[in-house]
């Protein structure tokens, strides 16, 4: 007798050819909400000049003198005589083409200045990043696996305490203990040569570390703990997986999809507290050359890095959101997650 | 589906809580409330008042905890700098939570076309990290901590209306409204006198624990020399200003506000937490 | 005859001092299936899982449960282990919870055979595919890489009985595996419990709050409450001939669709009480002749729409009355439409065609404005089906009726209370009960509190969605029971859904039947039961549990 419940299994749709259709259909979404969206920052970070009251020639200027010379190249340079969807529209295309006008302090373009300090920027947010996981999953882990046990309070305890100190606090003690009390890394400064930088940067990547390490250990911990409610891992304890397996395969594995949605702002918040610590250290990176362009009015400069930042965040939460079904089957179909 | 004895035994949650530990964290926040408040008359000296004579000066009964590079006193500029370092986290998460659920309502309740603008709306400004929105509020507008504190409100409001909006759709699929529905209660009434009582124990929960964020970024910004200005007394600005003096070792002035920022965050952190699992509403995936 | 299962004297201590299981001892045999019965709180579930180790963290147990002669408590880690992989094995309630969401099929069979028993993929593929085969899944070569979230309830449930089946255990211990099943489905799975257990000559502990299921596929039954096992033996002979008190009152409360051996017939039909009717409220509404139908429903059809997928035509050209003080009941499977047909009448949804007309008055549209609102909730109300969510939980249960009171009525402050509390005595609550939160209530007293809100402003309709569903066996009777005074004392006009046949023949004169959206069949209820017309109400009579 053909039951109502068999048949639900014919009229399945062919597995194979369906799911590849299925995912170039949310790939082409994903691409399309994220252009939408960045096109949409592009308006609020070049509009948002306009927010300033008064002569938009004397707000790019302020704190320089405006002799007419100076006046005049500004103005052409940016076209401030021009209507403000001229302006923005020559901006974007100059973007588009590597051109991201020029600095008002260092009288070089934009993008120059900015690409001489990249490389020690992504090196001290790459290492931190990867204390951040390696020490975070470490410490969640633990915790979950061990909880309601002095383990577990102990780690508790610590990621309560570590997460109220702010980055600048970080970085002062560090200073004071590690480098001016026992004299072990350097002060400030960057460094030459790779191995010299990662010394020179062991202390920076530190205090970063510090602040956002609580963050990966927490949602590790409290994902792997909602997991260990859950009946699947119940079921298969009642097969005979050790602990290990079981642990592994199934509370891990299905804590990772919180756990990976955390990494987009860890990112974006990791390239913004650079700011605070390049100045404390005295190196020069991004965050530094922000801070520094903010507090010398340059403006081009400023208006870049805010656009960096917010695209290398916009891109990896894309990607994140991209391999989603990877980490979680139900996000493919469509179907609800939980 | 009845729940089982079984299912319920082995599914309550553990981690029994320290209560001494929130009554030191309320004590502790209490402290710095007073202190900050009353620090006219509590504080021993005035915040700007200079001593040449005794730069850097480690603890003495005329110092309790020193003084600064300026000869100032530590504890008294300690006292006076709490009122910037609580009164801005407090404007931004009163500010935040108050627009943030009412867009998170108007979300989640209705849908349609006003929740697609503002979901859009929303995805613009999460791709701004809080502390971003506030410098560049700082470049427009220039230093100081009221272009950063309402910068900081509009950075945070999405958050706390996704929360509500979240919130508020599932409690709107629940029985009981849909019973409030079937007995007359109009859309608007049951949206505001039912459900929204409902879930605010949850965001209030939640921005009580963003206190704690805001706090450090705005401490932050004024280190960065951005935020709150010298000589204004700001625990912030007191370490950017401290700098300079760890290198010869005075590590006091520094150390000092440093210690007075993580214990405030500590202690708001510690009792955040403990309200929200007090409160343990769902929040849902 | 081996023992596969022994339990003597067992006792669960949580680590609180909490006593959970007093002495506990029953026994199961290879080939033989033992049901363990009980309402929520009996401690059946935990007693199953001691016999795989599964107790709570922490808990101390005492006695001594052995499976295939091997001990259970006290044992070590590996011990336990050994027992998991080798002498028994469980399946859980709810299959779409127990299989791991992000992982295949073919992983979730194949894993303890790569890993525990350490087979090459090659054999564990195989092997899997057998399992699949032997609890006649259609195309398990398909199947092993496709995700649960795939799978319907009842094919979830065949994979998590091959699951189980991979370590050939002696045991097989199923804790309510049926219960979040459909009743045809629900049949199936018996069916290849049964075949299998016969196949395998394992033994099997199945538990379960229904007795008519426990009744008709156990050979032995043990029943508990509270913890101790208050009464064990034949199947039948339980069921027939109970000894204990609690035994017997749950064996009453149990509704059966068995017209030859329960014929409590229905109420009666056509039984008009048509009194405790306000005559100040005759004056709010037009009542030139009374009309004789209380509910008229005819021709309605609701289709959803969804994104990406088909249309779901929930409700088809439903067409269905009832007299003034009748009970009507509506019966049918998950996405049977039965639901949505009582969304529809009570103006939570709008029907996409059809008429409603409730006591003569036009209830079509879902109600816009507020007169509207208010004249649609004095004509029907509802109660529904879960007892925790459909109270707000901030509200008290005497202000959530009086709120209703004073939305309808103007009323002062004191009259309100009083009537609050005649609402509250009307359906057993006292005093205490107006100033209690729900959290504090139980399930049976949070559906009351639901009864007397929805009676509160006297509606000519009472629409009860699945309302004792979620409830204990005896709880559920004595709502049912509560709900038939009701009807007598004030001529409330019913319309009753439910999945179970044998409630809504505790409630109802008349009975609709519904498949996939549409009403295949009805008719006075006792008639249905005894002589159905359709094939549906065949089957669907076929698959609830008999002791025959």
């Amino acid at each position: 007798m053909a039951s109502a419940d068999t048949v639900t299994a014919r009229t399945l749709p062919a597995v194979g050819g369906g799911r590849a259709s299925a995912f170039l259909r949310r790939l082409a979404g994903k691409l399309g909400s994220l252009l939408l969206t960045l096109w949409l920052v592009t308006l609020l970070v070049f509009f948002s000049r306009f927010l300033v009251p008064g002569d938009p020639v004397r707000f790019l200027l302020r704190g320089r003198r405006p002799n007419p010379d100076a006046v005049a190249a500004v103005t052409a340079e940016y076209g401030l005589n021009l209507p403000p969807w001229q302006q923005y529209a020559n901006w974007v295309v100059g973007m588009l083409h590597g051109d991201f006008g020029r600095s008002l302090q260092y009288r070089q373009p934009v993008a120059t200045v900015i690409a001489d300090r990249m490389p020690t920027t992504l090196m001290l947010v790459l290492i931190s990043a990867v204390l951040i996981v390696v020490l975070g999953l470490a410490a969640g882990i633990l915790a979950a696996v061990r909880r309601g046990k002095p383990a577990d309070r102990i780690t508790l305890i610590a990621l309560t305490v570590l997460s109220a100190i702010p980055s600048f606090v970080g970085s002062i003690v560090l200073i004071a203990i590690f480098a001016v009390g026992l004299g072990w890394f350097p002060t400030f400064g960057s460094g030459q040569g790779l191995f010299d930088m990662a010394y020179h940067l062991t202390l920076p990547a530190l205090a970063l570390t510090i602040v956002f390490v609580v963050v990966v250990g927490k949602v590790t911990r409290s994902a792997m703990i909602e997991q260990y409610g859950r009946e699947h891992v119940e079921v298969a304890r009642s097969r005979g997986l050790s602990r290990g397996a079981v642990v592994r395969r199934h509370v891990f594995r299905n804590a990772l999809r919180p756990i990976v949605t955390v990494g987009g702002p860890l990112i974006a918040g990791l390239l913004v507290a650079t700011s605070i610590v390049e100045s404390a250290f005295g190196i020069s990176g991004i965050g530094n050359l922000l801070v520094q362009s903010v507090d010398r009015l340059d403006f081009p400069v400023v208006q870049a890095i805010v656009l960096l930042v917010v695209t290398a965040f916009l891109l990896v939460n894309a990607v994140i959101d991209i391999l989603e079904p990877l980490i979680d089957p139900r996000s493919a179909a469509g179907a609800s997650a939980r | 589906m009845i729940p089982t004895t079984a299912l319920r035994v082995l599914r309550a949650p553990r981690i029994p809580r320290a209560t001494a530990t929130l009554w030191i964290s309320v004590v502790v926040l209490l402290m710095f409330v007073i202190a900050a408040a009353g620090a006219p008359l509590l504080a021993p000296y005035s915040p700007d008042a200079v001593d040449f004579a005794a730069i850097n000066a480690g603890p003495s009964p005329a110092h309790w905890l020193g003084t600064d590079n300026l000869g100032r006193d530590l504890l008294s500029r300690t006292m006076w700098g709490g009122r910037t370092a609580l009164i801005g986290p407090l404007a931004v998460v009163i500010g935040s939570t108050v627009v943030g659920m009412l867009l998170g309502l108007a979300a989640g309740w209705r849908g349609g076309w006003v929740d697609s603008v503002l979901a859009r709306l929303f995805d613009v400004l999460f791709a701004f990290p809080s502390l971003l929105i506030a410098i560049m509020a700082v470049a427009l507008f220039g230093k100081g901590l009221v272009a950063p504190v309402i910068a900081m409100c509009i950075a945070y409001a999405p958050y706390v209306a996704r929360l509500t909006r979240a919130l508020v759709q599932a409690e709107r699929t629940r029985p009981y409204v849909s019973a409030y529905r079937v007995q007359g209660f109009g859309g608007p009434w049951i949206a505001l006198h039912r459900v929204m009582p409902n879930i605010t124990p949850v965001v209030g929960a939640q921005s009580a624990l963003n206190f704690g964020y805001v706090l450090a970024e705005l401490a932050g910004l004024s280190f960065l020399g951005l935020g709150v200005q010298p000589p204004t007394p700001d625990w912030g600005a007191m370490i950017n200003e401290a700098q300079a003096g760890i290198v010869s070792g005075a590590f006091l002035p520094a150390i000092v506000p440093a210690v007075a920022v993580v214990l405030a965050v500590v202690a708001v952190n510690i009792v955040g937490e403990e309200m929200s699992d007090r409160i343990g509403g769902e929040v849902p995936a | 005859m081996t023992t596969i299962l022994d339990v003597r004297g067992l006792t669960l201590t949580l680590p609180d001092g909490t006593e959970l299981l007093h002495g506990i001892s029953l026994h199961v045999d290879a080939g033989e299936t033992v049901g363990l019965v009980g309402e929520s709180g009996s401690g059946k579930s935990l007693t199953a899982r001691t016999a795989l180790g599964l107790w709570p963290e922490g808990a101390a147990c005492g006695g001594s449960v052995t499976v295939d002669g091997r001990e259970v408590i006290g044992s070590s880690e590996t011990g336990i282990l050994a027992i998991r992989r080798t002498a028994a094995a469980m399946i859980f309630q709810d299959p779409r919870a127990g299989i791991n969401p992000m992982r295949t099929i073919g992983d979730h069979l194949t894993e303890t055979l790569r890993l525990v028993e350490h087979r090459s993929a090659q054999e564990a593929r195989a092997r899997a595919l057998e399992l699949l085969a032997a609890v006649q899944l259609p195309d398990p070569e398909a199947h092993l890489t496709q995700f649960p979230h795939e799978f319907s309830g009842g094919m979830l449930q065949r994979v998590m009985i091959a699951g189980a089946l991979t370590s050939s255990p002696r045991l097989l211990v199923c804790d309510e595996p049926t219960t979040a099943l459909d009743v045809t489905t629900q049949a199936e799975i018996i069916q290849v419990l049964a075949s299998q257990r016969e196949a395998r000559g394992m033994g099997m502990l199945f538990i379960t709050h229904d007795l008519n299921l426990a009744a008709s596929i156990c050979d032995r039954v043990c029943v508990m409450q509270g913890g101790e096992v208050v009464e064990q033996g034949d199947a039948r002979q339980v069921f027939f001939s109970p000894v204990q008190a609690y035994t017997q009152r749950l064996v009453a409360a149990t509704p059966t669709v068995d017209v030859a051996t329960d014929p409590t017939p229905s109420p009666p039909v056509g039984e008009r009480a048509g009194v405790g009717r306000d005559e100040t409220q005759s004056q709010a509404r037009p009542r030139a002749t009374a009309p004789t139908l209380a509910l008229d429903v005819s021709g309605v059809c609701k289709t959803y729409l969804r994104r990406g997928k088909p249309p779901v035509q929930a409700v088809r050209d439903a067409t269905l009355r009832i007299p003034r003080g009748g009970a009507l009941g509506v019966v049918g499977e998950s996405g049977s439409g039965k639901s949505t047909l009582a969304r529809v009448v009570v103006g939570l949804e709008q029907a996409d065609a059809g008429t409603i007309r409730i006591a003569g008055a036009e209830s079509s549209r879902a109600p816009r404005g507020r007169t509207r609102r208010l004249a649609r909730a004095k004509s029907v109300q509802m109660v529904f089906q879960d007892p925790y969510l459909s109270l707000d939980p901030r509200i008290p249960a005497g202000r959530a009726v009086e709120d209703v009171l004073h939305l309808h009525m103007s009323l002062s402050r004191a009259d309100a209370r009083r009537r609050v509390l005649e609402l509250l005595d009307a359906v057993g609550l006292g005093e205490r009960h107006a100033q209690a939160r729900p959290k504090t209530l139980s399930g049976g007293q949070r559906q009351r509190v639901a009864i007397a809100r929805a009676i509160a402003i006297e509606p000519e309709v009472l629409v009860m969605d699945e309302a004792t569903s979620a409830l204990d066996v005896s709880v559920q009777a004595q709502v049912l029971d509560l709900v038939a005074s009701i009807r007598a004392e004030r001529g409330l006009t019913v319309l009753f859904i439910s999945h179970d046949l044998g409630v809504v023949r505790r409630v109802c004169d008349e009975t609709v039947v519904m498949r996939r959206g549409e009403i295949v069949e009805h008719g006075p209820t006792e008639q249905l039961l005894r002589d159905p017309q359709h094939a549906y109400t065949q089957l669907l009579l076929d698959s609830v549990p008999r002791t025959a």
